[in-house]
């Protein structure tokens, strides 16, 4: 089957009656499980699985691909009004979301985020497309040492992200890598930093921590502090009419900042394709360009829309490069992708190079389902911001317990355990204190998803082409740009500092 | 002729429901366990992720489990400590017979012989459903590398790398086992996160091959990305006739007895496969209730074709037949079990 032809194939198949409806309701399941907290990607395939037994192909995919595809967009907007990351990958919509809705512009941050999100899925749904022909070669591109010396260049954005404070901000970095220790070390069968406790032999579980970190600690400051999320206005809600006006508004800057939606997203698409990183780190890595890149750095973090922004587009982008390897080799670049290859199994689809040869309609199903899906993601997710941004004007000392409670659910449900719980509620603490002290919490996180990556990569990358593994050409190039925008950022960091003195 | 034909019927209506009855004696004994079961509801716990086969093989067989058991069956994923975590879970579970789940016998074995920490359960104690699929396991190898064999294998020139994921886990010891058998020239190189990222490294050409399931393997040899070079088995299975199996190739190259006990240790270990097991000391009905359901679930014509449609294996094994496998592959030879404590330890 040519391109071509599976491209009209796929688009007339996702319109068809036989298949919209499934990715319609996939995709608006995927958006209210997005805006529960806790809930991932993850979850909405894992529910979607049992109904794909008595499902076409081609519409079992677009069922289970689109509940995967808005989940990052009502995520976002939870993250936004309700300083509560809807899943992992939101928690850099965090650091601008939640700033800019308590200057009273909640509706306008989640417009931006919505549309960024369509477009950022669009560009990487566009890009997977591009890559169809190359797909097999650019999803081996990158093997542990290019994944080494990548995570590298990501955690180096830790520089940008907390510039205003350096010492503070490489304090927590390198505490989140020592707490990327933690469990039992693959390479040794050594349990690390686990109190010989049974249940942190596997580490700490990044769900829980994301949780505590960033929304069990607005909880307690909420809690706290008093009041309602929306403390900018005298007490009363924001009008309907007012909070579309926001949206449209939000979606208009968008819009005009196409060309930073352009560059995140593509960020999002390369880390998608580089297994095992996931969305969250480079939703921090577009963010961080995202400032590198402002005329106005000074307001990132109290309310900037492009930091909002940048995070959402590449939060998205990330799905077609973390389908690439999928479809060209049936490797699953994330857990997401794994369950993804699970449910085509069941549709009886086979993956990999027989794929791409005779089922290159279902490939393109897959592309619009992205697009479609987050279409469908953006304009529902328009009406969700209504009654959601009401519930934020209400009182802490109701809306906190509720939040709590929904949050700690969602520590629970990931793994059936309780244990995680107590880790939302451990980091909350530490959340909560950072936050009071300053200290950057995406900083930590940083630092604790790339310690996993770098040190398994790492030790791989020396098994595999021994100590001097990148002095091959990837790598090499790698090293190069780390070296390069290191240097350049001190040398920032330094030129300011003076400039003040 | 019309006389006989009614006759033979009527005998025949009189027949089979008796010699239904003889086949299951405890039939009428059931009553009551089928009483408690209709409408209740049953946890299947398993120890691993969404996605993965064990969550897919629960998948597939729950909706025939509901049909013949009457209950209500919820599966409810507890990952944890490669699988350990949920085996735990399953053996505390209260002794009600609500609760079943999906384990990965062999590792529950030899981290048991190991006594590796955390491990609470006794094997054998478990209450056996029965057996949905033994392992198929198998040694594959890239298209594109420097060898089609395993002979070539035998007397390539150099160290050659075998990918694998954690020290003790089951891709390790396989590659273990084979090296101490055939006294392979290789490096396990351990430490990937699953084994599609194994696959990857295979495709990079940055190792040569992995032990792995048949099942995971096959559609990459379907495509031509991998072979496969070496089996499990008693026997080659028809699927893959031209890979010896190991028991073959260990009996041409004469690898002495005591390897030979190593060997035979392994295969009793892939035999265990993927047992559906209830806490220990449930009720004796209710477990002869389940083990029944679980086989009229497994023999469902409908289910077999569902399972096919999905390349999914199933070498099905009672109850009681499981429970034997279960009590075999615990008892080994000490030079047998000693390696297998090694290897589980991570100390080879």
């Amino acid at each position: 089957m040519g391109i071509l032809e599976g491209f009209v194939g796929g688009l007339f198949q996702a319109f068809s009656f036989d298949v919209f409806p499934y990715l319609l309701v996939g995709s608006l399941f995927g958006l209210i499980v997005g805006v529960i907290p806790g809930l991932s990607g993850h979850f909405a395939m894992a529910m979607a699985i049992p109904f794909l037994y008595t499902m076409e192909p081609n519409a079992g995919v677009a069922f289970i691909l689109g509940a995967h595809a808005t989940v990052a967009q009502g995520g976002g907007i939870t993250a936004i009004l309700f300083s509560t990351p809807g899943t992992g990958q939101n928690a850099a919509t965090m650091l601008d979301g939640p700033p800019m809705r308590r200057q009273g512009l909640g509706g306008q941050a989640v417009g931006a985020a919505l549309l960024a999100c369509f477009m950022g899925a669009t560009f990487g749904a566009v890009a997977l497309a591009i890559l169809l022909p190359v797909l097999q070669e650019a999803s081996l591109l990158f093997g542990p040492p290019e994944i080494v010396i990548l995570s590298f260049l990501a955690l180096t954005f830790v520089a940008v992200l907390g510039k205003e404070d350096m010492a503070r901000s490489l304090v927590v970095a390198l505490l989140g890598l020592m707490l990327a220790m933690v469990g039992l070390d693959n390479v040794t069968n050594q349990a690390r930093f686990t109190f010989d406790s049974f249940a942190l032999i596997d580490g700490l579980p990044l769900v829980p921590v994301i949780l505590g970190l960033f929304a069990v600690s607005e909880m307690f400051d909420l809690f706290i502090r008093g009041g309602s999320l929306s403390d900018s206005s005298d007490g009363k809600a924001m009008s309907m009419r007012e909070t579309q006006r926001q949206i449209f508004s939000g979606m208009k800057i968008t819009l005009q900042k196409w060309w930073l939606v352009m560059r995140c997203s593509s960020i999002g698409t390369l880390m998608g394709l580089v297994p095992g990183l996931g969305s969250a780190p480079a939703a921090f890595v577009a963010y961080g360009h995202a400032k590198q890149t402002s005329k106005d750095k000074a307001s990132f973090g109290k309310g900037n829309i492009e930091g909002v922004i940048g995070a959402e587009a590449a939060n998205d982008a990330v799905e077609g490069g973390a389908l690439a390897s999928t479809i060209a080799f049936g490797i699953p670049g994330s857990s997401s992708m794994a369950i993804l290859l699970g449910g085509l199994f069941i549709l009886g689809m086979e993956t990999g190079p027989r794929m791409m040869i005779s089922h290159l309609d279902i490939v393109f199903v897959m592309i619009f389902t992205i697009v479609i899906g987050n279409l469908i993601g953006t304009i529902f997710g328009m009406f969700l911001v209504n009654p959601l941004t009401r519930a934020t004007f209400l009182r802490s000392s109701i809306l906190v317990p509720v939040l709590i409670c929904i949050v700690f659910t969602g520590a629970y449900v990931v793994h059936n355990a309780w244990f995680e719980m107590v880790i939302a509620l451990v980091f909350g603490i530490l959340g909560y204190v950072m936050k009071e002290l300053s200290y950057s919490r995406a900083a930590m996180l940083i630092g604790l998803v790339l310690g996993y990556a770098i040190e398994k990569n790492l030790y791989l990358a020396l098994q595999l082409d021994g100590p001097r593994f990148y002095l091959d050409p990837i790598p090499l190039t790698l090293v190069v740009i780390t070296l390069v925008f290191l240097g350049w950022n001190i040398w920032t960091f330094i030129r300011d500092r003076k400039k003040e003195a | 002729m019309k006389n006989t034909l009614f006759r033979t019927a009527t005998a025949l209506a009189v027949m089979i429901p008796a010699l239904f009855m003889a086949g299951h004696s405890q039939a009428e004994d059931l009553s009551a366990a089928e009483a408690f079961y209709d409408g209740n509801t049953i946890n299947w716990i398993v120890p691993y992720s969404p996605g993965g086969g064990y969550d897919e093989y629960s998948r597939l067989i729950i909706p025939y489990f509901e049909k013949y058991t009457g209950a209500r069956v919820r599966l409810q994923n507890n990952p944890g400590a490669g699988g350990m975590r949920g085996a735990n879970d399953i053996y505390r579970a209260p002794k009600d017979g609500l609760t079943v789940g999906i384990v990965n016998g062999s590792a529950l074995v030899t981290n048991q012989l190991a006594g590796i920490e955390g491990a609470i359960y006794q094997f054998e104690s478990y209450g056996f459903l029965g057996r949905i699929v033994a392992d198929q396991r198998v040694l594959a190898i890239s298209t594109t590398g420097d060898f089609d064999t395993i002979e070539e294998m035998l007397g390539a020139g150099s160290t050659f790398k075998i990918g694998a994921t954690g020290l003790g886990g089951s891709t390790y010891v396989d590659a273990l086992v084979a090296g101490e058998l055939f006294n392979l020239d290789q490096d396990i190189i351990h430490g990937f996160d699953s084994s599609s990222v194994i696959r990857q490294a295979m495709l990079r050409r940055d190792i040569v091959g992995m032990w792995g399931s048949y099942g995971s393997a096959i559609q990459d040899v379907e495509d031509g990305m991998q072979k496969i070079v070496l089996q499990s088995g008693q026997e080659r299975t028809d699927a893959i006739p031209n890979a010896p199996t190991v028991l073959e190739l260990a009996e041409r190259m004469q690898v002495g007895d005591e390897k030979m006990a190593v060997l035979r240790a392994w295969q009793g270990l892939n035999d265990v496969g993927r047992p559906v097991v209830t806490p220990p000391g449930i009720p004796a009905d209710r477990l002869a209730f389940l083990q029944r359901a679980f086989e009229q679930a497994m023999n469902d014509p409908e289910m077999i074709e569902e399972a096919q449609r999905s390349g999914r294996d199933l070498t099905f094994a009672n109850g009681e037949r499981m429970a034997q496998i279960a009590t075999d592959a615990a008892v080994m030879p000490e030079t047998a079990e000693a390696f297998f404590v090694e290897a589980v330890a991570g100390g080879i």
